[in-house]
Parts: C-alpha cells; sequence; structure tokens
C-alpha cells in the first residue's frame, strides 16, 4: 500500500505505544488523535486520556474535525477523567507518554510554546500557551513531541524563551516527517534515533539547526499494510492530512 | 492555572506544582510563580499564587432554579472554578426541576450555594460545543467573532447572536 509523510508519522507514532501505557496528547492534535485510535484499532491495549475528560473513547467512530475537543474523543468512554486529574496523574508517575507539539526546538529539547519573535508581552506570534506542557514535560516518563514540519526555523540552534524542557532523568523523543530524535536518560542532547525510508542524513542536516553529530542511523521500517489499513479505518475522513496541508 | 484555583478553592495562598522545572515562565513571572523548598524534605518545588477569581461563568446543560447544576459532557475544571471564584454565574440549556439532582445526587457538579445566579440561555455555549445538545463547532460565527474581537465589536456581535441575527 501506498504511503506518504503523513501516514510514516501516524505509524512512528502508533509504534511509541506499548501494552499496558497510559497515554496523553494534547489540544489541536489530529496527528496523535488519528495515530491513537489506529493503534486501538491494532489491537494494542493502553488507555487513551485526554482535554475532552474521555477515558477509552469509542476509537471506532472516525473523527469529522481536526480539533481534538468535540464529542468525538469522548463518547463511548468508560469513564469521566478530567485535565486536572491527568495533571495529578502523570505528576505522580502513573502516566507514561504525553504526545505534545510545539513552535520551535534546539538541541537541548528546550521547547518554545509561549510565543516567537519579539518579548512573552510583544510576541510576534502568539502561542497556544503552553502552561500544561511545562506542567507534563517534566515529570512525564516519555514526553513524545510531534511536528508536521521538519525545517531550520523549527529546529533551530537556540531556543529564547522554553516554555518547558525536558528533565535529564526522563525519556524524551520526536517525531517529524523525516525522522526520529531521542534524549536518553541521564543525558542532555537529541540524538538521531532513526531516519524514515523516504529521506537521507543528509535531508536531515540540511533541515535542522542544530548539529547532527550521528553519521549511521537505522531507517526505520516502513509502514505495514496492516498499519495501512488501521490508520484507513479510523480515518476516512483523512483528518491525519489536516497538518500536512 | 488549575493549582492556582486549587489554592483558591482550598483558601490557602499558594500551591505547589509537580512539574514546571526548566520553564522560563518561573523566572518571567515571579509575581506567580516561585520556587521553595520542602518543609519536609529540603527538595525543591515550584509554586503558583492563588488565584480567586471574582466571578466565574459557567455554562452547563441543566440547573434547578436554586443554582443546582448537572455537567453532563466533559466538566474541564468547572466545579473548581466555581469552588475557587468568589461568585458564580450560571447560564444553562435548560432549568430542570430539583428532583431531577434527588435521583442522583453525584451528577450534581456545582450545588446551589455556590451559585449567585442562573440563567436560563439555550445555545449558550455556541459557537462552541455543548455535549451532548450541540456537538460541532459553527466555524463560520466562530470566524465572525474573531472578526469582532479584533475590531472591537464583541457587545454588537453579542447582541446580533442574541437576536439570532449573525
Amino acid at each position: 500500500m501506498e504511503y506518504g509523510k503523513p501516514e510514516m508519522m501516524a505509524v512512528a507514532i502508533i509504534r511509541e505505544i506499548k501494552p499496558g501505557n497510559v497515554v496523553f496528547h494534547g489540544l489541536a492534535s489530529s496527528t496523535p488523535m488519528v495515530a491513537m485510535k489506529a493503534a486501538k484499532a491494532l489491537g494494542i491495549e493502553y488507555t487513551y486520556v485526554t482535554l475532552s475528560d474521555g477515558v477509552d473513547h469509542d476509537w471506532s467512530k472516525p473523527a469529522y474535525l481536526a480539533s481534538t475537543l468535540t464529542e468525538n474523543t469522548y463518547t463511548g468512554s468508560v469513564a469521566s477523567f478530567g485535565l486536572d486529574e491527568i495533571f495529578d496523574l502523570y505528576a505522580s508517575g502513573k502516566g507514561d507518554i504525553a504526545f505534545l507539539s510545539c513552535l520551535q526546538m534546539d538541541k537541548s529539547g528546550r521547547i518554545a510554546m509561549s510565543y516567537l519573535g519579539g518579548d512573552y508581552d510583544h510576541p510576534k506570534l502568539r502561542g497556544p500557551g503552553g502552561a500544561g506542557s511545562a506542567t507534563l514535560t517534566p515529570v512525564t516518563p516519555r514526553t513524545t513531541i510531534w511536528k508536521t514540519i521538519h525545517d531550520k526555523k523549527t529546529f533551530v540552534e537556540h531556543v529564547d524563551f522554553a516554555t518547558t524542557a525536558p528533565a535529564v532523568d526522563k525519556e524524551f523523543t520526536v517525531i517529524t516527517p523525516l525522522c526520529i530524535f531521542r534524549k536518553p536518560v541521564g543525558e542532555k542532547y537529541l540524538k538521531l534515533d532513526c531516519i524514515f525510508p523516504y529521506t537521507t542524513i543528509e535531508e536531515v542536516k540540511e533541515n535542522t539547526g542544530w548539529i547532527i553529530d550521528e553519521t549511521e542511523v537505522p531507517v526505520m521500517a516502513p509502514p505495514t499494510d496492516e498499519e495501512l489499513a488501521a490508520i484507513k479505518k479510523v480515518d476516512p475522513n483523512n483528518i491525519l492530512g489536516f497538518e500536512f496541508k | 492555572m488549575i493549582h492556582a484555583l486549587r489554592a483558591g478553592a482550598y483558601g490557602i495562598p499558594f500551591m505547589p506544582v509537580g512539574g514546571m522545572w526548566g520553564s522560563d515562565l518561573v523566572a518571567l513571572r515571579p509575581e506567580f510563580y516561585s520556587v521553595m523548598k520542602s518543609p519536609f524534605d529540603g527538595s525543591e518545588v515550584v509554586c503558583v499564587k492563588a488565584l480567586a477569581p471574582d466571578y466565574a461563568i459557567i455554562h452547563v446543560q441543566e440547573a434547578d432554579i436554586y443554582g443546582n447544576c448537572r455537567i453532563l459532557g466533559p466538566s474541564y475544571q468547572d466545579a473548581l472554578l466555581a469552588r475557587a471564584a468568589k461568585k458564580t454565574i450560571i447560564t444553562t440549556e435548560r432549568i430542570v426541576g430539583t428532583y431531577r439532582m434527588q435521583e442522583e445526587p453525584k451528577l450534581t457538579a456545582i450545588p446551589h450555594f455556590l451559585v449567585e445566579a442562573v440563567v436560563e440561555l439555550p445555545g449558550g455555549a455556541k459557537p462552541g460545543i455543548c455535549y451532548p445538545d450541540y456537538l460541532t463547532v459553527d466555524w463560520a460565527d466562530h470566524k465572525a467573532y474573531q472578526k469582532a474581537v479584533k475590531a472591537g465589536e464583541v457587545p454588537l456581535f453579542a447582541d446580533k447572536m442574541l437576536e439570532g441575527r449573525l
């Protein structure tokens, strides 16, 4: 089956989710939403929590909007669990993955979410806030940033104002349309972990604002027919494509 | 924000937060964030100042005339907000009889003694969502609202919306 960057990213997200995990995605997160529904369709038994209060909503009902704050992530839930409770859950060490995004990032995983350009009170671009990221990132065992753009404006040498930054004692992962970066436990900087089948290390380096030291990394296996079928099944309206338009 | 509201609801001056480490927000807003040592083990923790809003305005699916509220969809931090605020104004899709609450007291998310006023306002969450009464955002109206904000014409927008002539 054919696939493109959206499907490869979704599959990379799916492969992060292990049985038994408690997994959260944030607001306006169509890419992880589709991937997490597909992970359910593939039979990975994990817990899906999100801002809609929903817990393990009926994943078989396709999303009809890219918004992740509709009844689609609530209807059919087995429980109601609010964002305040999710923060507590993760702070007390009972969460596993939080899929979050960013406006900009640097090599130490420092994330700009509050604003870009100018200063905090007079920004060129006001971000969505990100105090949620700031609360979750330092306490989440495997914070995973998804970003559907991979260029030098996004992955920069230095982030001026970091809304949040990874904790040294936690894993931290970044999934882009080209590759995966990881910061292992105990380390400070992101390393290129693997690249996707349709790209090269050179292309990743050309589009990344920091110096990548790795010269040889594995190529992630392309999506399987089963994975692609699961994505198609949960996303007939191609919500996955929304962030890539 | 949630932790700040909790401090407000608990009647204490601040609240320690799990997380927030590494955020530049902490140094940027010393009037809101502070780092202190735990009196028990000396570990450092980020704290936020209490937030007790003068008013909370909350839209619910069902309320009785006394202000007992049932939130039938996602409740977000609405109950916490009502506990933190000095006064709470409720807008509701419909007024129901108190017997609804008596049947299932646990479904009353906000009790009457926290509520100052109840306004019956069907469609009061529009152009947003109020589960299960209306399930999708009305994007055309939402864009009109954004436009009104930019133009400083929110009162005009509100008038038009209330009169059903958006």
